[in-house]
């Protein structure tokens, strides 16, 4: 393995990797050395148009671009010399002159790469007394996207990403020279199923998202690691949030899952925790409180199992490991067989997005559950998690106890309804289809009584007199 | 335009005679000497008597053609391609144009001499979409080679040898003579330069391993294999060997080409061209191409050769010599080379993008009597941040006239400011 030196530093790295791809691997880039760059995504093939990332490398009479030059042995590569440095004011001066400036107008400002780079590398004040190249403001580039033509630094990272991800290829630059602007290729929009991944890449504000666009300041959120829950990939999450409430889902690196990207479904799910919430307890078909209908709950299992009668269980796919854990004990407890499960299933691609649409069919597998849509059958009790199963799965259950986030047909028959915490409301973790197990943090609290699944299970049993 | 040079050498001795476009013209004055003496040596012998003779690219960067022609792979595993630069996108340059007009089969035989020593299998012929006659001769040459059954498969019959020649129009920018932004156009994408690593010589055209050379390279090839490395070096310099030709435009009262040998006086040049019009006395020159410093009367001593102009802070560039008189004003002169450059940048490198707009928008300024001491300083700034950073030479082309200018030109531009207009009643229009 090649040796190289970066800022007097001695590290042995891969041979065949650019001097960017080296400090990412290491974990060295933005922590401990700083290389800025536009053009370049660890993702995406490499541009070398910024020319942001250029580095000295002894020996070597021109600096060169960190992202374009492949380590070698002895190579001595320094990136904060005065020529490094002089050379990166140059950049971030001349990507200045025309860029709009109107940062306190712009969503991007606090996630900006140009406010960043100008802060650490900029000149202090504007040399250039032209006007400023206009352009386009606010344009829809489709159902998700609002381009600002006047912010673009053409990166053309979004062009790239467009080309090699989803393969649909819609935007391009046009023009050359200072006339250079991105654009729509004519007749297209940018409308696939990854499209707002580009606002995420876009270094400034250029491209942004219509949903989250002037939502909220983003230094007034913060950013809670999690994992989505649309599908079997469990694509690494960032939940924003603030006030108690969920603004956004971005990304979250994991080359082994999702690299950094995610499906424009699984970003919009984060609506899902505050729309059709199963807000109120319910016991026998009108609204209860929460101590009421967990003793109510209890009286059902006890007298079922004091009649010897048949209790199934029925998890869900959608129900952390800890969660399905408990309902697994509880059932052996009362003697009932392993617990059922169903997964909603749709389409799928070769990207990220997966057929099976809940994050934790792995792990119902793994604890012993069997897969079935079939009818339940007779049965005096069915204890239930969620509603993967229509209520006509249901037709010959004397009583079910149900305990499920979301309002649903299975919600209005149950005997007892118990409101539970979403996996944003709660920690846990999923196991996604390639058997990764991975955990999530709560990043709200819920605004109305609910408890995690494992939770409300203990308290029906300790209600049903179960030790 | 005439059909020969003005002075003529070795390689434009035919231009004047028509039949020199025909297979049959062209091998009556003795064509395909060179090529046969090529195919009676090995590729590899080829390859060492073009690095012996020292013949530079007669493109503008003056690399050693025989090196280049040695980094191409020497294995056969995948098809070798030349690319033959026609694009002659350079203002001022007009020497390629005669060449294909007049010799196109002197290109053609060093094209296959260049194909014998690299194993290539095929070449393109990139020419400027706008030199429509210059495309119509090299097709015309190269279908009379196939006609022959020359080309294709047993190239002049020799077995195992299999080339293919194909002359493709460029559709019209400055870029697209850069070899990787030709590379670029010739695969049909818009022409941008390429970032290197990959080299063309590893992933050039159509991902195959390429070598680009200049027509006029390839048209001196012949000569140095049918007469010899000796013979082609007792021309020129010690470091730049053979002639060239010369495009003399502008204040002269014989604009045109002069075949002379490299390391020919700038003065003797000028006096090709008859001098400078009217009686007028000589202001600058641009001693190759738009892109290349201007020289002040003082210099007109210079050997014109790579090895002698770059120690006057320039270079020889394509041998376009632009002549201006003292009529002209420099700051215009800086307007209209910062317009082309800010037109023709590709727009993808920072630098080249913003700064060639800032330096023209600078330029006009000053022209017009708006500008301000800091315009002047920034004139003299904003081509520093340019230079020698981004993916291509252009951002160097577009910093280094402005610099010339200004290095020697300064009292012009200072004029400008204390009188806030242009005190050049008589320079050209803009």
């Amino acid at each position: 393995m090649p040796k190289i030196a970066i800022d007097s530093v001695e590290y042995e790295v891969p041979e065949g990797r650019t001097i960017l791809q080296v400090l990412d691997d290491l974990g060295l880039l933005g922590n401990g050395v700083e290389v800025p760059h536009y053009c370049w995504h660890p993702k995406l093939s490499v541009d070398g148009s910024c020319r942001l990332c250029q580095v000295e490398i002894e020996g070597v009479p021109k600096l060169q671009i960190a992202c374009n030059t492949p380590v070698a042995n002895g190579m001595k590569v320094h990136t904060k010399s005065d020529r490094v440095i002089a050379a990166r004011r140059g950049v971030m001066e001349l990507l200045l002159i025309n860029h709009p400036l109107d940062c306190p107008i712009c969503d991007q400002a606090g996630e900006c790469k140009l406010q960043d780079h100008a802060f650490d590398w900029g000149v202090p004040a504007a040399r250039t007394t032209e006007p400023r190249r206009p352009a386009k403001k606010a344009v829809d580039l489709g159902p998700t996207i609002v381009f600002d033509q006047e912010r673009c630094i053409l990166c053309r990272r979004c062009v790239r990403f467009c080309r090699e991800i989803p393969k649909t290829g819609e935007l391009g630059v046009v023009n050359r020279g200072d006339e250079s602007l991105l654009e729509l290729f004519p007749g297209s929009e940018l409308d696939n199923p990854y499209s707002m991944n580009v606002a995420d890449i876009c270094p400034v504000g250029a491209l942004t998202t219509r949903d989250f666009r002037f939502k909220i300041r983003v230094w007034f959120t913060d950013d809670v690691e999690s994992v989505c829950n649309q599908c079997s990939r469990g694509c690494n999450i960032l939940a924003s949030r603030s006030n108690n409430k969920v603004y956004r889902f971005l990304p979250r690196r994991n080359d082994a899952v999702n690299d950094t990207w995610i499906c424009d479904h699984g970003r919009m799910s984060y609506k899902k925790n505050s729309t059709g919430r199963l807000t109120a307890p319910r016991a026998d078909g009108r609204e209860a409180s929460y101590t009421d209908a967990v003793k109510r709950a209890g009286e059902l299992v006890r007298a079922a199992l004091d009649a010897k009668g048949k209790i199934v269980g029925v998890a869900s796919p959608f129900a952390s490991n800890a969660d399905l854990a408990a309902f697994r004990d509880l059932l052996a407890a009362l003697g009932a067989g392993p617990a059922r499960f169903s997964v909603p299933r749709g389409e799928s691609d070769a990207i990220l997005i997966e057929a099976e649409k809940a994050p934790n069919a792995a792990g119902c597998r793994a604890l012993g559950m069997v897969e079935s849509n079939e009818q339940l059958g007779r049965a005096d009790l069915a204890l239930v998690l969620g509603h993967t199963l229509t209520a006509e799965v249901f037709g010959d259950v004397r009583n079910i106890v149900l305990i499920d986030t979301h309002e649903s047909a299975l919600s209005a028959r149950a005997t007892v309804a118990l409101p539970a915490r979403t996996f944003l409301e709660k920690s846990g973790a999923f196991t996604n289809s390639r058997g990764l197990v991975q955990s999530f943090s709560a990043v709200v609290e819920p605004t109305i009584e609910a408890w995690s699944e494992s939770d409300a299970l203990a308290q029906i049993a300790a209600a049903a007199g179960i030790a | 335009m005439n059909v020969e040079p003005y002075v003529k050498n070795y390689l434009s001795e035919h231009y004047g005679d028509d039949s020199f476009q025909t297979l049959a013209g062209y091998e009556a004055k003795g064509g395909f000497a060179g090529l046969r003496k090529a195919l009676a040596q090995t590729p590899e012998q080829v390859v060492e008597i073009v690095k012996a003779s020292g013949l530079r690219g007669r493109g503008g960067a003056g690399f050693a053609t025989g090196l280049k022609w040695s980094f191409m792979p020497k294995t056969n595993e995948r098809m070798k391609v030349i690319v033959v630069n026609g694009d002659e996108s350079e203002p001022g340059s007009f020497k390629d144009r005669m060449i294909m007009e007049r010799g196109p089969f002197e290109v053609l035989e060093g094209i296959i001499i260049g194909a014998w020593a690299m194993g290539a299998q095929r070449a393109y012929i990139y020419v400027r979409g706008e030199y429509t006659r210059a495309i119509r001769t090299l097709e015309a040459a190269v279908k009379e080679l196939y006609g022959k059954k020359r080309l294709g498969k047993s190239t002049f019959g020799v077995k195992g040898f299999d080339l293919d020649i194909v002359v493709h129009s460029g559709a019209g920018a400055y870029i697209c003579g850069e070899e990787t932004g030709l590379l670029e156009s010739l695969e049909g994408k818009k022409g941008q330069p390429r970032k290197k690593p990959p080299f063309p010589a590893q992933h050039g055209a159509f991902g195959l391993p390429t070598t680009v050379n200049n027509i006029e390279t390839f048209a001196h090839v012949p000569f140095i294999l049918d007469r010899g490395v000796e013979w082609f070096k007792s021309r020129g310099t010690e470091k730049s060997p053979g002639t060239t030709l010369f495009g003399v435009s502008g204040h002269v009262e014989r604009p045109g080409l002069f075949e002379l040998p490299l390391g020919t006086p700038l003065r003797e040049v000028l006096g090709h061209a008859g001098g400078v019009r009217g009686g007028r006395r000589l202001k600058g020159v641009m001693p190759g191409g738009l892109s290349m410093p201007v020289l002040p009367p003082s210099e007109l001593e210079v050997p014109m050769a790579e090895e002698f102009l770059s120690q006057r802070g320039t270079h020889l560039g394509t041998g376009g010599v632009m002549v201006m008189d003292e009529s002209v004003c420099m700051v215009r002169v800086a307007t209209v080379v910062s317009y082309f450059f800010r037109d023709e940048s590709c727009g993808q490198c920072t630098q080249c993008r913003e700064g060639t707009a800032w330096v023209h928008k600078l330029c006009q300024k000053i022209e017009r009597g708006r500008a301000s001491d800091a315009d002047l300083a920034l004139l003299s700034d904003v081509p520093k941040l340019m230079e020698g950073q981004t993916i291509c030479a252009f951002a160097d082309a577009a910093a280094w006239p402005i610099q010339g200018l200004l290095r020697h030109f300064r009292d012009d531009f200072e004029a400008h400011l204390r009188e806030q207009k242009c005190p050049f009643p008589e320079s050209f229009e803009l």
